[in-house]
């Protein structure tokens, strides 16, 4: 009996991966281009939008887990995003910032959503994809102003600089994509423990490869990965940890003006400088981290 | 007096550049008529900008789009749109009508 519901649960599967592949090969010469900027997770892709598109979005990033027994840390962005030209794209708008911690180790025990900070976005196309070049590359920078820790939700004074690269190579055309970022990250905190030290810097950097493969016209899936190092200092001046995390990835077209798009990514190696027999770095990095955008065209 | 002649030379040098850019500019037209590009494929030179003139021949409106293009753009019915392209490389560029998503074209770029 189990093994006659195993073979229907077969048959039944290589039927559905056999239609999915039949439609995918039908809808092949009408499969169009698509924007890359965010098939890839947490890794962006180099699009910069189009010469005239306006876009409204909510763009949740939290973080889960840091051993006790309960924590979340999460922001959400509510971003406008504007292409002025065919080589840049701004992006700008506040955040709201949530926290539910319980039992955790350095951080006091909390439960809150606020207002978190606001943001803004620059992206310049550096390297333009064409018929005859599958690659395209851009930069963006990201000033961040936050009046709550993203860690601990406590009440700061937090300025951030992100810093990137993000690359995308089209390695089948319309189908398959693989995206890499380097990111730098200054940031500094204002007397973070509120002893009258100043103002304290740290740093991160790091770098991402994902693959999106398109299974369907409006839904790719694929695999992100990042390697993250932590820094005291704004320069990556004192090695205080990394991590590398891994999880899966899912882009969605809901309809021409809205697509979703979510990433799940969980710690699957770290060090800390601070505790030599550690497997995972949980004071600076999260357990887990998941993404979840909805934007809508206009 | 110095300053004067400097940026007279300057905004002469500008306008020359800028007379030149125009020049070099390909201008090139479409239509669409019952939610059909006229005709579906165009073409333009490599390496130079171009001046797209799409008019929409429909009473409905219109949306231009394209990705490797890098525009998108509406067109009120019976009305015409420009769009202004960066000079581009050699190659086939695609584009269609968000509003009405059977309605395709492609741009070649040689």
């Amino acid at each position: 009996m189990r093994y006659v519901g195993k073979r229907h649960a077969i048959v039944a599967l290589a039927f559905f991966a056999s239609s999915i592949a039949a439609r995918a090969q039908d809808d092949s010469a009408f499969l169009r281009e698509i924007e890359t900027k965010y098939v890839f997770g947490f890794t962006e892709g180099s699009g910069i939008g189009l010469e005239g598109e306006k876009e409204f979005s909510v763009d949740t990033e939290a973080r889960l887990g840091k051993g006790g027994t309960r924590y979340w840390g999460s922001e959400s962005k509510l971003e406008f995003e504007f292409t002025p030209n065919q080589y840049v794209q701004f992006e700008f708008g506040p955040f709201v910032s949530t926290h539910s911690i319980k039992n955790v180790a350095d951080l006091d025990d909390r439960q809150q959503m606020t207002f978190g900070g606001v943001f803004g976005e620059m992206r310049y196309l550096l390297l333009d994809r064409g018929p005859s070049s599958p690659l395209a590359l851009t930069f963006s920078i990201e000033p961040e102003w936050r009046r709550i820790d993203e860690t601990s939700g406590a009440v700061v004074n937090n300025a951030e600089l992100e810093v990137k690269l993000n690359a995308d190579l089209e390695l089948v055309k319309n189908r398959l994509y693989l995206g890499s970022n380097l990111l730098y990250e200054p940031e500094a905190t204002q007397d973070p423990d509120h002893v009258g030290a100043g103002w304290a810097m740290e740093s991160k950097g790091g770098g991402s490869l994902a693959l999106a493969y398109r299974i369907l016209p409006p839904i790719l899936i694929g695999v992100d990965a990042w390697y993250l190092r932590h820094y005291d200092g704004a320069w990556f001046n004192t090695f205080t940890g990394d991590a590398i995390y891994v999880g899966p990835t899912l882009f969605m077209q809901l309809n021409p003006k809205a697509f979703i798009t979510a990433a799940w990514e969980v710690q699957v190696h770290g060090s800390d400088v601070d505790d030599p027999n550690a497997k995972l770095n949980l004071s600076e990095f999260s357990r887990q981290r998941a993404k979840l955008k909805l934007a809508v065209e206009f | 007096m110095r300053w004067t002649i400097l940026l007279t030379a300057l905004s002469m040098t500008l306008a020359g550049l800028t007379a030149g850019a125009q020049a070099q500019e390909a201008s090139v037209s479409i239509s669409v008529k019952n939610h059909q590009f006229q005709p579906a494929q165009i073409s333009a030179p490599a390496n130079v900008p171009i001046v797209l003139h799409v008019k929409n021949l429909d009473s409905t409106p219109m949306e231009f789009e394209s990705v490797s293009l890098r525009v998108e753009k509406v067109v009120v019915g019976n009305g015409e749109g420009i769009i202004r392209l960066r000079p581009l490389s050699p190659g086939r560029y695609n584009f269609f009508d968000d509003f009405h998503q059977e309605t395709n074209g492609v741009l070649v770029v040689r």
